[in-house]
């Protein structure tokens, strides 16, 4: 599984970093950075959690 | 105008959620009419505040919103409901509102702009880092306060935490911090008498302004001057769509970041340390496990004290909510005391449980676009100082009653007498490091 990011809506808020620290970070500048590329399906669970904890709805899963 | 007929056509609910009274109340008092609001009338339309000063003749009312299904909605529509028009009850005047809002009081896509200058310092990566120092804060704190016995745990607690880190974080010198706390309170402290002192309530919140601005001027010069590793450095260094930020933006965020900062967090410790003095059994199961439970307990806690009790929306348009009708230009107020108590979500809320889980507590916001900057902030600096007061002072406990504020927006906690058994000194000097 890939996490995308639609950057026009990703505000930073970090609600994702706070479910996943291991896959999310907001890096120094500001911006969102997916530390795993490719994520296991172990981990299905966390992701659909950030997505749907994101206020601006700018995560999506791609399988 | 025909939207303003149909506003003002409303009548009004019966239940008083607009007068000073009502606020001058203790939260157990107003949950009595919360409940009743949340049974029956989810989405009410009231009559407006009442207060004495930022009366405004149009105001015509506001819709209460005190489920936390719908406060949870209303907070993930910023499209429908709108933070620019301001976000207490009162129609502040606008020079108010651009002075000490921040971006609190903004919409996309400038808020979201302005917010992404802030994000990397307050992510729970970042508070990890810092953790340390925060720690470090509550200890020197409680090193103050172990030989008293008695003390306000307000002013020598509660308000002191905040503050430390807040500056720390900002980059506010010890000489300018005691006053930046104290000229916070007028945010909302400026209906309440005991602050005001005889003071003319919009003549002493433009004061207020006026002397925070001063300082962020100073800092904004030192920091052009000399870079420091501080948010008042990044916010002179940043650039917003190829622009620099003006000194009066800097100096709105800077308003903001001590306002968030300084009268959020002194709350939840205080009436954190009040619900652990009336909740003796619930204090005996965390001490049992005290680094393992706290995280919980502090959830639990931050449920309690619910620090920010109330925001305001504005409709940017005719909209509906719960079944309501919503005309443009309404003012659409969120009563997060209210949601925190709703029993569609928690069992027996009335009680602290502070074992809590899932606690899907909304005191730091529904999850919307404005949720809480510094929510892993406040959740470190709530831990390391319980940690730190309930292991050194294991007796400490509020004697009598605290005296509360009368505003609708911090749940604020004026002074509360604690006491306690004076710590036993290892050595006569006073220590930075404190004891562990």
């Amino acid at each position: 599984m890939k996490i995308v990011v639609d950057r026009s809506k990703c505000s930073s808020i970090g609600l994702c970093e706070a479910t996943a620290p291991d896959i999310f970070e907001i890096g120094p500048d500001g911006a969102l950075n997916i530390l795993i590329d490719e994520i296991g399906a172990d981990r299905r669970l966390d992701l659909e959690q950030a997505c749907e904890n994101c206020p601006t709805q700018a995560l999506s899963i791609e399988d | 105008m025909t939207t303003a007929l149909t506003r003002a056509e409303r009548p009004y609910d019966p239940a008083d959620i607009s007068s000073l009274e009502f606020w001058s109340g203790t939260a157990k008092d107003r949950e009595k009419v919360f409940a009743e609001l949340r049974a029956h009338r989810p989405i009410s339309w009231h009559q407006p505040v009442t207060n004495g000063m930022f009366e405004d003749p149009n105001d015509q009312g506001f819709w209460a919103v005190v489920r936390h299904a719908d406060l949870v909605e209303v907070t993930r529509r910023p499209g429908d409901f709108l933070s620019g028009k301001g976000i207490t009850f009162e129609s502040l005047p606008p020079e108010a509102l651009d002075a000490a809002q921040g971006f609190i009081a903004m919409d996309p896509p400038r808020h979201t702009k302005i917010r992404r200058l802030m994000a990397a310092s307050f992510t729970p990566k970042q508070l990890a880092r810092i953790d340390a120092h925060i720690v470090a804060n509550s200890q020197r704190i409680v090193d103050d306060i172990a030989d008293k016995g008695e003390i306000d745990f307000v002013k020598d607690v509660a308000s002191l935490v905040p503050m430390n880190n807040i500056c720390d974080m900002v980059g506010i010198p010890e000489e300018h911090r005691h006053t930046v706390a104290y000229e916070s309170q007028f945010a909302d402290g400026w209906r309440d008498p005991r602050l005001l002192q005889g003071a003319d309530p919009s003549a002493r919140v433009f004061q207020t302004i006026a002397t925070v601005h001063g300082i962020a001027h100073e800092l904004i010069a030192a920091r052009r001057n000399k870079p420091e590793n501080d948010l008042m450095t990044a916010m002179v260094q940043a650039e917003v769509d190829g622009e620099r930020l003006t000194d009066d933006d800097i100096s709105s965020i800077f308003a903001l970041l001590i306002i968030a900062g300084n009268d959020t967090t002194r709350q939840s410790i205080a009436h954190g340390m009040k619900a652990l003095t009336d909740f003796p059994e619930q204090r005996a199961w965390l001490m049992e496990d005290l680094d393992g439970r706290l995280p919980m307990a502090v959830e639990e806690i931050i449920r309690w004290a619910t620090p920010i009790m109330t925001f305001r929306r504005t409709a940017a348009h005719d909209t509906e909510l719960g079944g309501q009708q919503i005309t443009e230009g309404d003012k659409v107020i969120m009563f997060y005391s209210s949601a925190n108590m709703d029993t569609e979500v928690f069992d027996h809320p009335e009680q602290l449980n502070l074992s809590r889980s899932p606690n899907k507590h909304v005191a730091f916001g529904g999850g919307g676009i404005h949720h809480c900057l510094g929510a892993q902030l406040a959740r470190r600096q709530i831990a390391a100082t319980f940690r730190e007061l309930l292991t050194r002072l294991p007796d400490i406990h509020v004697v009598g009653e605290p005296e509360l504020g009368n505003g609708n927006f911090f749940h604020t906690v004026m002074s509360m007498t604690t006491q306690f058994t004076p710590e036993q000194r290892v050595t006569p000097a006073k220590k930075s490091g404190g004891a562990r």
